[in-house]
């Protein structure tokens, strides 16, 4: 593949990974590298282990087996809030936002570590700390208009619709400041036209936001579209791996997703 | 909302200091500190109920180790009050700290349950440890100030009334610095959803322990405050009383705002007042009041005016906003 020698070492590589839940293999001997610049799809039918696949990577999950390499330091089963403070940093497939908060606090939020300081400078507060804030502001309200949301930015997200939802929970997730976006079936729940557009705007967040961004998707145009390499899992287990257009004509995955045609 | 409530607390600020200049009567001097003494309470309680998201019943454990700290801190060891009371404070956030690191590892009514343990256990302590607590009995006598040692009745109230405004006003400077810093938009975000607080970095258990600690040090100060005013402490602080007044107060006044306990504390410390003759129809009526609070007001009474501002605000925006959306109709 050509891309790959674009990019030699992988920014996110996980080898063997893992997870049965009792007597069920949710996920099995998956294998996967993501490249720094890079938008990686990850899809597969229904129960296919995606999501659990997104659990073991962010720490949400333990894995019974494998490793999971970020920017060369081994995170394997370390909580999610110090894998995020590595810079990984995900979404959720439910819609996971603050409710009672507004647009523009949910973001505020979600630049929690741009503004962590000890508790002598939160009592008493010296010029960086009102600095940070500042940035902070200036930075959830940049994001905020980035997503597409800026005249929603005072409404109390519980208000919002729920393709408003989604784009709120990709702009909390930014604000963090990841080096790769890990998102979780984003475009569920939309329209074909709210989906081409959110997928306009994920093309530009690889430039000028993150470096790479993995997701996992059920909307086909929208994977075609945005990601440049695939990987298809079925039953737990990778299926196949290339780019868009390989994948969509492999004989394995029509049939994971449509049932083998009778002979 | 954040420079909304810090003019509303210089404004009542102002107000509580002028407050003693103007009223000559003791009696009222002795509720408007009984304002403050609660104010800080509810205040310290809020951060737990409010921000970390828990209820907590075991609160009156800090006032009660406060109370208790300051007293034995002055009657043994014969430390001024200036002292005293910062003491009350500390010891009582060590224990805050100690209590925390069980209870918050909990989840509603096992929360609820267990830091109503730690008080009760407390109580029992108090009451038991002869050598300490001296019992039953209580520990009377708690050492008044020196300068006070010549002045009227009067003038000794009025300082007990600037001394609980100076707590008060430390009290609310450390919860607004507090609540409007990384650390309280971390606080509310693991109370709202602890997995998008941990996506973003957040370890939900260091921000809890904070709050809950920063909550046992005012209520500390709470306690060292009321064992000099009161010169008597027993094994009533920890009693269930103090709690079902902080709780109603926080509940009223609207958990999650700071200005909410403090309107908290003035309705509730003057109407108890009001309704002390009729000690039954009271408990009676605290009852009723909660319910009705719980049904229709569920964010109490700030909360019910910061939704009616945010409607007013909202109501000719949206109407534009709709307007505007119509023919594209995709948001």
């Amino acid at each position: 593949m050509s891309e790959v020698q674009n990019f030699p070492t992988p920014m996110l590589s996980v080898r063997g990974l893992c997870k049965t839940f009792g007597g069920l293999k949710a996920v099995q001997d998956i294998d996967l590298d993501v490249n720094s610049g890079e938008v990686f799809g990850l899809i597969g039918p229904n129960g296919a282990g995606k999501t659990t696949c997104f659990n073991l990577i962010t720490g949400f999950y333990t894995p019974t087996a494998g490793r999971v390499t970020f920017q060369g330091h081994d995170i394997t089963g370390h909580s999610p809030y110090r894998i995020a403070r590595r810079g990984l940093v995900r979404s959720f497939q439910k819609t996971n936002v603050l409710k009672a908060l507004s647009v523009f606090e949910n973001v505020l939020a979600g630049h929690y570590l741009s503004t962590r300081q000890t508790l002598l400078a939160t009592f008493f507060p010296h010029a960086g700390v009102s600095r940070a804030e500042r940035e902070a502001r200036d930075s959830a309200a940049r994001i905020v208009e980035l997503m597409g949301l800026a005249a929603r930015m005072d409404t109390p997200a519980f208000r919002l619709s729920c393709g408003e939802l989604r784009l709120l929970e990709v702009a909390v997730a930014l604000a963090a400041k990841p080096a790769l976006l890990m998102l979780d079936e984003p475009a569920a729940g939309l329209n074909s036209q709210e989906a081409m557009r959110f997928g306009s705007i994920l093309k530009s967040l690889r430039r000028s936001e993150v470096e790479s961004i993995v997701l996992v998707e059920h909307n086909m145009s929208l994977v075609m579209e945005v990601c440049d390499r695939v990987m298809v899992m079925h039953f737990g287990s990778k299926l196949a791996e290339g780019r868009p257009e390989q994948v969509k004509n492999d004989p394995q995955v029509i049939e994971a997703y449509l049932g083998r045609a009778r002979a | 909302m954040m420079i909304l409530e810090r003019n509303t607390l210089l404004i009542m600020a102002v107000l509580a200091a002028l407050f003693p200049l103007l009223v000559g009567n003791q009696y009222a001097l002795h509720i408007g500190i009984m304002v403050l003494f609660y104010a800080v309470l509810a205040t310290s309680l809020n951060l737990i109920v409010g921000y970390v998201g828990e209820f907590s019943l075991g609160h009156t454990a800090f006032l009660g180790l406060g109370a208790y700290a300051a007293a034995l801190l002055s009657l043994r060891m014969g430390l001024p009050i200036w002292a005293t009371i910062p003491l009350a404070g500390v010891i009582s956030a060590l224990f805050g700290a100690a209590i925390g690191a069980i209870t918050l590892r909990l989840r509603g009514p096992y929360f609820v349950i267990i830091t109503l343990a730690f008080a009760e256990v407390l109580r029992i302590i108090a009451n038991n440890w002869m050598g300490l607590t001296n019992g039953p009995m209580g520990l009377s006598g708690v050492v008044q100030p020196a300068l006070l040692a010549d002045a009227s009745p009067l003038a000794a109230k009025r300082f007990y009334f600037y001394l609980a405004l100076a707590i008060a006003v430390v009290a609310l400077y450390l919860a607004y610095r507090f609540v409007y810093s990384n650390n309280g938009r971390a606080a509310v975000t693991v109370r709202e959803n602890r997995y998008v607080a941990q996506s973003v970095g957040i370890q939900p258990f260091a921000y809890a322990m904070r709050a809950f600690v920063l909550g046992a040090f005012l209520a500390g100060l709470a306690g060292g405050f009321y064992a000099h005013y009161i010169t008597f402490v027993g094994a009533n602080v920890f009693g269930f009383a103090f709690m079902v007044s902080m709780i109603i107060m926080v509940l009223i006044g609207g958990k999650g705002t700071l200005v909410g306990p403090l309107v908290g504390a003035l309705l509730i410390t003057v109407l108890n007042e009001y309704l002390r003759e009729f000690q039954e129809l009271r408990m009676s009526l605290f009852g009723l009041i909660v319910i009705g609070v719980v049904l229709f007001l569920p964010n109490g009474l700030m909360g019910f005016l910061n939704l009616r501002r945010e409607r007013r605000r909202a109501t000719p925006a949206a109407a534009a906003e709709s307007h505007a959306e119509a023919p594209g109709g995709s948001a």
